[in-house]
């Protein structure tokens, strides 16, 4: 087969993409998907593979288009609830149009979702390299996340105009700072 | 000190991974690696709202002042800050990428003043450290991204699950978060029509290439970047040994193609190199595509001793300074893409001239 981009190549990178519920298949040789992924700088990883993540996540989430064309072929979807992050409301959807995830927590909201996906992009599902030394006798992240906890509480209380509240939070993300900066 | 003075601050310092030497740089130019971070219980800079994303960016660079990691003369740049023409100049000289430049508030570059390390701030994670040095040795590069890593992590909560390691925003970098990558300049297997092979093989094995910015620029100049891609299920030592052993390969089938140029074509090569040399020292006008691909035969002329004092670094750094926003910086003024080529024409002739009799 040969390259849909310069049709001189034998294709060796085949994408399968699902735009607007519309199954499409890319077929690329491997210069033309080297540039193709260096064309869109969003996709620092290459083009191709987004796309075939995407492909996958796809697979298990209720898109309109995709879930009709699964119906007119008589396979009736499985009725999943579009899940939220509880800590940071990202959504499928979200997940579905960036390729990204809103908040460390998204990796537990999402994970039903993910597992497929990660087992396809990586060499495995376990993380085996480095881990953050334990050196629990340095207290400064533990002040850091203290520090950037207030700060959230402070968005918060001045959002719903507490601003006697936000000013005591205030102060203390003061002190933090100055005991952090020590 | 203002955004201006950082700036040429930076041009006036050496860039070590463009003028130091390092191992096997008559083909490969550098080794790169970078390593993804969030902090733990905040969103990613996707999902954060503007006040979150300042918050992080203090937060953050509280913690490189405080640990030192970069230095005293550490530079701090925030986006929001800078012109367009300033976060090109960041971006050509790789120490930041195209989609961070995109961004502004929250956004935040420091970097090591011999710009051999640096960290993005609120890029696609919240902290995007990356190391570089000249050559082919990622085990080096390792040892001093790790460190910096080391000395960060004594002072921001990471976000890490013990199953999938650091968390990203993007789950192709989840695991170690961490891309290493080599650049190349294989003219040889590109005059010899083996590149698109290599490049083949190379996909296969599961690493990425790409042209020497990323973005749509092809392979210019005949520079190739081979990064891994995927990060979980191998430890980054493992990751940096696959990658290794792949660019070792290239490197050799690179110095073989030379090899039989020489051997078998040797007028085709020497065309070519002098073809090149003429455009350079010649041209009244020069787009960046051609001063590319020209200083890509000058480079393998250097590198194969056709020439006795062209020296590389200087070939290395127009490889840098014919970009548009650094010609526009030494122009000092905003040029039409017109008056950069012959602007660019002229620095590259001038810059040449110390080499009249080779």
């Amino acid at each position: 087969m040969l390259c849909d981009s310069c049709k001189k190549n034998d294709a060796t990178i085949h994408i399968q993409e699902i735009i607007n519920g519309q199954k499409k298949t890319i077929h690329l040789c491997g210069e033309c998907a080297a540039k193709k992924s260096g064309d869109n700088p969003a996709m620092e990883i290459g083009g191709f593979n987004i796309a075939e993540m995407l492909y996958n996540l796809t697979e298990k989430l209720n898109i309109p288009g995709f879930q009709q064309a699964l119906q007119q072929g008589g396979i009736a979807p499985a009725q999943e609830k579009p899940l939220v992050c509880p800590a940071c409301n990202w959504t499928t959807e979200g997940l579905r149009n960036t390729g990204r995830l809103g908040c460390p927590e998204c990796y537990n909201t999402f994970r039903d979702i993910l597992e497929a996906a990660l087992e396809n992009m990586h060499r495995g599902k376990l993380h085996v390299g480095k881990k953050p030394g334990s050196d629990s006798s340095d207290e400064s992240p533990r002040l850091m996340l203290e520090l950037m906890n207030y700060q959230k509480e402070l968005e918060e209380l001045i959002q719903r105009e507490e601003y006697e509240k936000a000013a005591k939070v205030r102060d203390m993300i003061n002190e933090l700072k100055k005991k952090i900066k020590k | 000190m203002d955004n201006k003075q950082k700036i040429d601050s930076l041009l006036k310092h050496k860039v070590s991974w463009l003028e130091d030497s390092g191992p096997d740089d008559d083909i490969a130019i550098s080794s790169r690696i970078r390593l993804a971070r969030n902090i733990k219980g905040t969103p990613f800079p996707i999902a954060a709202s503007p006040d979150q994303l300042n918050n992080t960016r203090g937060a953050i660079q509280m913690a490189v002042e405080k640990s030192n990691c970069l230095g005293a003369s550490a530079l701090c740049f925030e986006m929001e800050k800078l012109s367009r023409w300033e976060r090109e100049l960041l971006l050509e000289r790789r120490l930041v990428s195209s989609e961070f430049i995109a961004r502004d508030g929250g956004a935040a570059l420091i970097v090591k003043r011999n710009e051999s390390a640096g960290i993005m701030i609120n890029e696609e994670d919240h902290i995007r450290m990356q190391a570089l040095s000249p050559g082919f040795q990622l085990d080096e590069v390792w040892k001093i991204i790790s460190r910096i890593d080391a000395s960060l992590e004594k002072h921001l909560p990471f976000a890490y699950d013990s199953k999938l390691g650091y968390l990203t925003s993007c789950p192709t970098n989840v695991g170690t978060g961490m891309r290493a990558s080599v650049m190349l300049h294989l003219p040889g297997l590109v005059l010899s029509s083996q590149i698109n092979a290599a490049i083949q093989g190379i996909s296969k094995l599961g690493l990425a290439v790409r042209g020497i910015f990323g973005e749509g620029s092809d392979n210019q100049g005949n520079l190739f970047q081979v990064s891994n891609q995927s990060t979980l299920g191998e430890s980054e030592q493992q990751i940096i040994e696959r990658l290794g052993g792949v660019i070792k390969q290239l490197i050799s089938h690179e110095k073989n193609a030379r090899l039989t140029l020489i051997e078998k074509n040797q007028y085709f090569l020497l065309d070519h190199v002098g073809r090149s040399y003429g455009i350079l020292r010649h041209a009244y006008v020069l787009s960046s595509e051609e001063a590319l691909n020209s200083l890509s035969g000058i480079r393998i002329g250097v590198d194969m001793g056709m020439f006795s004092t062209v020296d590389l670094h200087t070939v290395n750094e127009l490889f840098l300074t014919i970009h548009p926003a650094h010609l526009q910086k030494f122009a000092g003024k905003e040029l039409s893409a017109e008056e950069r080529d012959i602007f660019r024409a002229s620095m590259v002739r001038d810059r040449l001239k110390k080499f009249k009799n080779t």
